[in-house]
């Protein structure tokens, strides 16, 4: 039997908006998902050309066999952060994309590099507290653009390693 | 309760559920290929590009939709409209055969494909074995089972979450109260329409009969089942 609940009238207009934040995936989770049969991961940087952020890619590998790459990033939004970890398989098509990590706050605040600052390197380890979810918010244009931007550039980046021939 | 968030639909696609979260997001993966006006292969884009008079079989998801948007077109008295004016009477289906009946007709199931898409994924979960869950595309939720979800709504304009309600089996969807529908946007506001109803379907489509009609008390509402908010957001920056 379907049921809604209200929040009282005040709360909804008055009430200061407040930060979320939802972690899904810890890197290794991820790295685990999307090549299961990977025995390691061997690190490699990469520095696409045009670009001055260095790309690290993870290189699933079985004993010598390469089985794919996995690459994590972050985008920023207006008003959220987003981490996100692509597989790409060999033959360069990508295999999965996971999101890690979600993080949202009133606009402005997400481009102060202090307040951005304190989610790097965290996504792995700091579990969220409850009620801090992505799962119960509804609004009218949460848009993943920049993740499949960010997708379109990471697959591109490793198509020319690959060519290149500078991925291991 | 295992969460997940992969990029589908053009939003964020996230699944609470003890399992069947490969499954679900399967299942929106391929209504999306069987959808999206964008994807070339697509029922929808396929029925696009047909000539006057040509026609096509479509799969059960085409069908589904179809026939639900058929019947909130003729309800609503053509507010809601799927050929988004190209000709609302220009499309009919017969069993799975969609007939094009004049030529420029196209179909956008924007409107209400990401309803359906959440209830899709909500059927894939239960048939997977989970009793109790959720689905948000990108806002359009739905929970099902023992669990009564908060819903918070996000502020397009300046960002962060304000508490609106709590929600126990039953689907919630929210639009914007967009551009040129309406003389609210002569007003320095930027409104969101949000509708619950049993089936996120239904709850995505009747925002856009609310939205267009302005009636958050709009007749329909009632016959689905559904009740609607209209939020105004002042608009900073």
């Amino acid at each position: 039997m379907m049921r809604l609940t209200l929040a009282p009238a005040a709360l909804v207009a008055l009430a200061p908006a407040s930060a979320f934040a939802a972690n899904y995936l810890s890197p290794e989770q991820a790295a685990k998902l999307m090549f299961p049969d990977a025995d390691r991961f061997d690190m490699q940087t990469l520095l696409p050309a045009g670009s001055s952020r260095p790309l690290g890619v993870r290189i699933a590998k079985k004993g010598d066999a390469v089985l794919g790459y996995l690459v994590l990033d972050d985008v920023i939004g207006k008003v959220e952060l987003i981490s996100y970890a692509v597989g790409v398989a060999t033959d360069g098509s990508v295999k999965q994309v996971e999101i890690l990590a979600y993080r949202e706050s009133h606009g402005g605040e997400i481009r102060l590099p202090a307040w951005r600052k304190q989610f790097i390197g965290k996504t792995a380890a700091a579990p969220l507290r409850i009620g801090e979810d992505i799962a119960n918010i509804s609004g009218a244009t949460l848009s993943c653009t920049h993740v499949t931007d960010g997708v379109r550039r990471i697959v591109a980046a490793l198509s020319a390693a690959r060519r290149a021939g500078t991925l291991g | 309760m295992q969460r997940r968030a992969r990029p589908l639909l053009g939003t964020l696609v996230e699944i609470g559920a003890p399992l069947g979260h490969e499954a679900a997001f399967d299942a929106v993966a391929e209504l999306q290929a069987r959808l999206s006006r964008f994807e070339p292969g697509s029922d929808i884009a396929r029925f696009n590009a047909l000539p006057a008079g040509g026609a096509l079989r479509v799969g059960a998801l085409a069908t589904e939709v179809l026939t639900a948007a058929r019947r909130l077109q003729i309800d609503s008295e053509g507010l809601f409209d799927i050929s988004l004016g190209s000709g609302p009477d220009a499309w009919r289906l017969d069993g799975d055969r969609l007939r094009k009946l004049a030529a420029g007709v196209v179909l956008d199931l924007g409107g209400i494909a990401k309803g359906q898409a959440v209830d899709v994924a909500v059927r894939a979960l239960q048939d997977a074995g989970a009793a109790a869950g959720w689905v948000n595309a990108g806002g359009d939720l739905r929970v099902f089972g023992e669990l009564e979800l908060p819903i918070r709504l996000r502020d397009e304009a300046g960002g962060g979450v304000r508490e609106f309600a709590r929600l126990a089996d039953g689907a919630f969807a929210t639009s914007h109260y967009g551009l040129g529908t309406s003389s609210a946007t002569t007003r320095a506001v930027q409104a969101h329409i949000s509708v619950v109803a049993p089936l996120c379907l239904w709850a995505d489509a009747l925002t856009k009969v609310v939205a267009l009609s302005g009636d958050c008390g709009h007749p329909l509402l009632a016959r689905y089942d559904a009740a609607a908010w209209r939020h105004d957001v002042p608009r900073f920056a």
